[in-house]
């Protein structure tokens, strides 16, 4: 307990200069900002090292070696790099436009944390009750930098790359916030606190009930953070670098900050709705309920870290594993697959979620604990659900791969039916040839 | 007329693309060089990474590599052991061996005598090919081909070395880890 002192002394000598409101509304809010942004930034950091570590480990390379023991100031190098370059601007460009837009993009992605629950009481800076709501909402605004910073490029490569990132973003938006649908069923909340509460009063995953929901959920977030691999907009091979092709400098770095942010944010949400958040089992019983109230907070502060930076290499294992989607197959997979899938899914949990509840009472059998606080399921219920999910998971499979049968593939079926039929004459040539003079 | 064959997908094969299981097949892929990488073994060669740090870290060369051409000297005396026979700038292809040799006078038994030493040696690694049939051709082992590759010069004529180079070897810059 004497290791987190601090907490409560700094608590009471700021009580000593401003009164308690202030305190709790103004100085702490503000000194939570600072440590979440300070925490994002330093992830940015530790990302762009530890990207080009694990994919050069996974092509049996080395990666940077040089700047510091294993390279480990790699970040700090690339940095001053970026700094000291200059800030070019395509003339031409949408002078103004070009200045916001990569603002709009770190905005958009770093507003997103207010309501991201990093542990239990004093981890999180705003418990908003419409949290998931808040989430989707800013995050999809990060699609407008995109699009500006494209526009305003004035550069054939970053249009192309902007108008595919907003078609790509809306139409996975849509996947994304019905796969969360399910997952809210059981919590009965939009509050991201109020949805781990849930999780750890029944002391359950919610991946248990909803492995189709974190399934969609998660490749639609891959694909909402446009990386590998749905990383079609910035395609290196097509495209430049997409909408920021034209950006160098410190803008060009706030991009890249943007895109690392957002996929902190993607895998944030991830974890709180179906992985539980900072809840883990034993956790509460060894530090809480001894009455070690900021020991409680700081080890589920971590635990949801570890439990953040499992997604957060699976991006990378995913990007490094993965060739590049073609677009119709981008297309295909949002519009045919994972928005009937989540619409299924949908309709799927709220059946099951009847059946438990029709299963309740009948012949004696007991599988609702109690509905404060979300969906509380005694073992029974939880095994049923548990069945149900994965049942609802294989039903939607077959009834999708039934439907798409005929239109696989960008319809590749009728287009060899219709090669079948061309019947190009063999050994005449197409254009007779010219009899030589002399 | 079919111009392009397209082969029905087997059952097992429906299956596997239904349950992703190539995906699943690559992930273990890249998963198990990862942990390779970390821990130092490979499953192909028993090493992990194969990236040689080349400045701070000698690389390892093959056994029958020809590299910087030298002057080998007795161990005991110091004095060379070329006897200026010019065989080697005879066995070379290339021209790139210039033996210049000295007459001095020395007294066998009381008796002066004419004997050729060797005066300067040049040797033009810009020609040289490496085949190592001057070494072939020395009859005291005095010439040899080594395994130091760092040949590389600001100007044309660093290539040729003189009997200096040649005896003493090259200064380059050494790195250290």
């Amino acid at each position: 307990m004497l290791f987190f002192l601090p907490i409560d002394f700094v608590d009471q000598m700021l009580l000593k200069f401003f009164s308690a409101d202030t305190v709790n509304h103004v100085v702490w809010p503000f000194i939570q900002v600072v440590l979440v942004i300070s925490l994002v930034t330093g992830w940015v950091a530790a990302a762009n090292y530890l990207e080009r570590k694990v994919s050069a480990f996974m092509q049996a390379r080395l990666g940077p070696m040089r700047v510091g023991p294993w390279g480990i100031l790699q970040p700090i190098a690339d940095g001053i790099k970026l700094l000291t370059k200059e800030d070019f601007i395509p003339d031409k460009a949408d002078r103004w436009i070009f200045f916001i837009a990569p603002y709009i993009a770190v905005a958009a992605a770093f507003i997103v944390f207010v309501v991201v629950p990093f542990g239990p009481d004093w981890a999180v800076i705003a418990d908003l009750n419409i949290g998931l709501l808040f989430v989707l909402a800013v995050s999809s605004v990060g699609v407008l930098a995109l699009i500006l910073a494209g526009w305003s490029s004035n550069s054939k490569y970053s249009l192309l790359g902007a108008l595919r990132s907003s078609a790509q973003m809306i139409s996975y938006e849509v996947a994304m916030g019905l796969s969360l649908i399910g997952a809210l069923m059981f919590a009965r909340t939009l509050s991201l606190s109020s949805i781990v509460n849930a999780q750890s009063g029944d002391s359950i995953w919610f991946l248990l009930y909803q492995p189709l929901g974190f399934l969609i959920f998660l490749v639609s977030g891959i694909a909402e953070n446009n990386r590998a691999p749905f990383d079609l907009p910035e395609a290196e091979s097509e495209l430049v670098a997409g909408f920021h092709t034209e950006y160098s400098g410190f803008r060009w770095s706030l991009f890249f900050m943007a895109e690392y942010a957002a996929m902190v944010v993607v895998s944030a949400v991830a974890v709180t709705v179906y992985l539980g958040g900072w809840y883990f089992p034993f956790v509460y019983r060894l530090t809480e309920a001894k009455g070690y109230h900021n020991l409680y907070v700081i080890v589920s502060l971590l635990v949801f870290l570890v439990k953040l930076s499992g997604i957060l290499y699976l991006y990378f294992w995913l990007r490094w594993t993965l060739p590049r989607f073609r677009y119709d197959q981008l297309m295909d997979i949002g519009w045919k697959w994972l928005i009937p899938a989540s619409l299924i899914n949908v309709g799927t949990s709220a059946i099951s979620i009847f059946v438990v509840q029709a299963l309740d009472g009948w012949r004696g059998m007991k599988t609702i604990e109690s509905l404060s606080g979300g969906l509380n399921l005694t073992g029974t219920g939880k095994g049923v659900m548990i069945v149900l999910g994965l049942a609802g998971l294989g039903v939607t499979g077959l009834l999708l791969g039934r439907i798409n049968w005929r239109s696989r593939d960008f319809n590749l079926k009728s287009q060899r039916r219709n090669i079948r039929l061309v019947n190009i004459p063999q050994g005449k040539p197409a254009v007779p040839a010219v009899a030589s003079e002399g | 007329m079919p111009l392009v064959k397209v082969p029905k997908p087997k059952f097992i094969e429906k299956v596997q693309r239904f349950f992703m299981v190539d995906l699943l097949r690559g992930l273990r892929l890249t998963l198990k060089y990862n942990i390779g990488a970390l821990t130092g073994s490979d499953p192909v060669a028993g090493k992990g990474i194969y990236t040689e740090q080349y400045p701070k870290v000698r690389p390892d060369v093959a056994p029958r590599f020809h590299g910087a051409p030298r002057l080998n000297m007795d161990p005991e005396t110091h004095d060379t052991l070329c006897i200026a026979c010019n065989l080697c700038a005879i066995a070379c292809p290339e021209d790139c061996i210039d033996v210049i040799p000295l007459d001095i006078e020395i007294m066998v038994a009381g008796k002066p005598r004419k004997k050729k030493v060797l005066d300067e040696f040049i040797f033009d690694t810009s020609r040289c090919m490496f085949c190592a049939l001057c070494q072939e051709a020395c009859p005291t082992y005095c010439l040899e081909l080594t395994q130091d590759f760092e040949l590389a010069t600001y100007s044309r004529a660093g290539f040729v070395w003189n009997r200096e180079m040649l005896e003493q070897g090259r200064e380059t810059v050494k790195y250290t880890r």
